[in-house]
Order: structure tokens, then C-alpha cells, then sequence
């Protein structure tokens, strides 16, 4: 046991090494260049796929590819952990078990804070929390957000040929205009449509779960008028505290996807500095951060998501009640 | 020239957008402060004292990423 560890701990600190000193090479032979930053997807087609009445021309974005991607694991994932659990092993062993494992953990925390309603809540939690994991981990692998097709620029780098019709952007000189790299993939959770999306689904299927709750009652949560007339002077205090809660459910919208939004697309910068300011090692040290930054922001946004539709299951009624009995 | 100072004033004013992170440093700071004497007094708890305290990060993290979106909105957009 012991020698065994020792082996494997021996190998991989010489690989760590080796690709120490490749990524050395490589800077010396291609010196790194800063990639353009743009806040919006990159377009792939020069012409748009369709267009559509209010939201103009839709465009193949290169965050179109990226949640293909993972839409594919994903469903991948699902068909051989479902073939897996149809076969009729008890035990599951391999994926199905780390599967179940990962969803039993969220169904237990869905059940202690949401009680009855945990089978409601627990899909959107587990499907929002998968989806957005996958698409932050996506960050991680080699060649998203570097590997894509040329564009000409006036502000961009010299180019030099390395495979047949495989080319590497290089600094240096340029004689009128250099050229830019399209990712052919980027991470979607870094294009502002994808995290808004999300946003409305949770926000809005948040109401949706509370009507199915309380029935109408749930609006009184937004026009308070259930005091205004027995007791004016704090009944218009309730209604202008309902105003209030509608307010801040738009803005709910806003900060689960700025949130996302934020936090991936910084990251995604942090990267691009990074490599190119100091190309060897130190971006490994960043990809670390990123990966824990991709499990939190995927956890958060998946249990505010329950925790607001846990709210919305209990009502006005529930916590008056439990406020009297602490 | 003006485009010089253009630029210029692009980068103070992204500089000056992110002076609001302060405060979401400090609030995420007293969130883990608090949550840590909370286990600590109470180990029982831990589970869901470290749910609340990352529900509670994630909504002072959000603050400063408000200020960083609007950063990399001044940088990147205008």
C-alpha cells in the first residue's frame, strides 16, 4: 500500500515536470498574446439561422455550441446511469453510483429544508445545479475559448503557419491589420442569454410552485390587502411591503444572473491575463481556483433557487405561526 | 487626442466602480466570522450553518459583482 502511493505520487510529480517545461518551450516558440475580450458571444455564421418578431436575427453563437456540448453529456450521462439502473442491480457501481450518490446529497438537502414539497422542488434544484456545473467545468477543458477560426482586425496580431491550414496567432509586426481568433466554443455560462434564462425559468417557476401551494392566496404576498381595512394604519405598511416584495422579485432576476454572469466571466478574464502575462504554470494555480469557483456558483444558484421556492410553499400564515412559537 | 482621453477616463472609471467590493469584502467577512463561531459553539449544527453561510456569501458576493459587471461593461462594451 504504501509503495504503491509512493510510486504514484513519484510519476505524476515528474509529469507535472515535464509539462512544466513543454509550456516553457512553447512560450519561447510562440510568445503569448493577450486574446480580444468581448462581452457578447462571438457570432460563427455570417448570416443569421432565422429571425424572430421581437427579438430580431438569431445568429449561431459560439455559447450556442458550448450548451450543445453540455447538453450532450448531459443527456449521455442520463441514457447509460438510466440503462444502468433498468438492468436491476441493486448495487450500482461506476457512474450510476457517483450519480446517485450526487443526487441522493441533494434530495436529502432539498427534504430538510422544503419537507413535503421536496419532490416538487428537488428536479429543478438537481437539473439547475447539473446543468450549470457542466457548463462552468467546460472552462477547464484545452482548446474552449482558444481553438476557432481566424477573423481579420484592425487591432489584431501577426499570424504564422505551423500545419497545413493550421495557423497561430504571434506577436510581432503587422502590415495592415493582423488577425483575430473566433472560439469556435466558449463557456456559455460567460453570455449574459444563457444566465438570464435560467434566471426567469427559477423565478418564474417560483411563482408557479407558490399558486400550486397557497392557490390565490399567494398574491397577497404582492397586494397586502387582507389588513387595510381592519387596521389602516399598519395595513398600509403591509401594502406597501408587498410592493416591495414585487419589486424585489425582479430583481431577483438580476442578481442570479449577473451573479453567474459575473463570476464566470471574470474568471474567464482572470485566465486570459494571466496566460498571457506569465504563460508557464501559474494558470494551472487559476484553473484550480476556477474549478472550485464552478461547483459554488453551481450549488448557489441551485439552493437559492430552492430556497425561494421553499418560501413561497410556506406563505404569510406559516411564518406568523412559527414567529409565535419561537 | 480626446481618444487618449477617452480611454484614460475609461480605466479610472472602471478603477472607481469597483471601490463598492470593499463592502461586500467586509460583509462576507462578517458572514464567515459569525458562521464560525456558530460551529464552533455548536458542532451539531454544522450542516446547515455552512448552507446559510454560503446562501448568505452568494448575496453579499452579489453586490460586488455588480460593481464588476459594470466594470467590465465600461472596459469591454463602451
Amino acid at each position: 500500500m504504501e509503495k504503491t502511493r509512493k510510486w504514484r505520487w513519484g510519476v505524476n510529480r515528474w509529469l507535472v515536470l515535464l509539462f512544466t517545461v513543454l509550456s516553457y518551450l512553447a512560450a519561447r516558440f510562440f510568445p503569448p498574446i493577450r486574446p480580444h475580450i468581448q462581452v457578447a458571444a462571438e457570432h460563427l455564421s455570417t448570416r443569421p439561422l432565422f429571425s424572430l418578431p421581437a427579438l430580431g436575427e438569431v445568429y449561431l453563437t459560439n455559447t450556442m455550441v458550448g450548451i450543445f456540448i453540455v447538453d450532450m453529456i448531459l443527456i449521455v450521462g442520463a441514457f447509460f446511469v438510466n440503462r444502468a439502473v433498468k438492468s436491476g442491480e441493486l448495487v450500482p457501481k461506476g457512474l450510476s453510483g457517483a450519480v446517485e450518490a450526487l443526487l441522493e446529497a441533494i434530495y436529502n438537502l432539498t427534504e430538510s429544508t422544503a419537507g413535503k414539497w421536496a419532490k416538487v422542488i428537488f428536479p429543478y434544484f438537481a437539473a439547475i445545479s447539473l446543468i450549470v456545473l457542466f457548463s462552468n467545468w467546460l472552462e477547464l477543458i484545452p482548446g474552449v475559448d482558444s481553438i476557432g477560426r481566424l477573423e481579420p482586425s484592425s487591432q489584431g496580431y501577426a499570424v504564422r503557419q505551423i500545419l497545413p491550414h493550421v495557423f497561430a496567432l504571434v506577436q510581432g509586426e503587422t502590415q495592415g491589420g493582423g488577425y483575430l481568433v473566433v472560439p469556435a466554443v466558449r463557456v456559455p455560462s460567460t453570455d449574459l442569454n444563457f444566465t438570464v434564462a435560467l434566471a426567469l425559468v427559477s423565478v418564474v417557476m417560483t411563482q408557479v410552485i407558490g399558486i400550486r401551494a397557497q392557490g390565490l392566496r399567494f398574491f397577497t404576498k404582492y397586494f397586502n390587502t387582507t389588513t387595510l381595512f381592519t387596521k389602516p394604519f399598519f395595513g398600509a405598511i403591509d401594502f406597501a411591503v408587498g410592493l416591495l416584495e414585487t419589486i424585489s422579485e425582479f430583481s431577483k432576476i438580476l442578481s442570479f444572473s449577473f451573479r453567474l454572469f459575473g463570476n464566470l466571466f471574470a474568471g474567464a478574464v482572470l485566465l486570459f491575463v494571466v496566460g498571457s502575462l506569465i504563460p508557464v504554470f501559474a494558470q494551472s494555480l487559476v484553473l484550480l481556483f476556477e474549478f472550485f469557483i464552478g461547483i459554488i456558483q453551481a450549488l448557489v444558484f441551485g439552493m437559492l433557487t430552492m430556497v425561494f421556492m421553499t418560501q413561497a410553499t410556506q406563505g404569510h400564515a406559516g411564518e406568523e405561526q412559527s414567529q409565535a412559537a419561537e | 487626442m480626446q481618444g487618449d482621453i477617452v480611454a484614460a477616463a475609461k480605466l479610472i472609471g472602471a478603477g472607481l466602480a469597483m471601490i463598492g467590493v470593499a463592502g461586500a469584502g467586509a460583509g462576507i467577512g462578517l458572514v464567515v466570522s459569525g458562521a464560525i463561531q456558530g460551529m464552533s459553539r455548536n458542532p451539531d449544527l454544522y450542516g446547515t450553518i455552512l448552507t446559510n453561510m454560503i446562501l448568505g456569501i452568494a448575496f453579499a458576493e452579489a453586490i460586488a459583482i455588480y460593481c464588476l459587471v459594470i466594470a467590465f461593461l465600461i472596459l469591454f462594451v463602451l
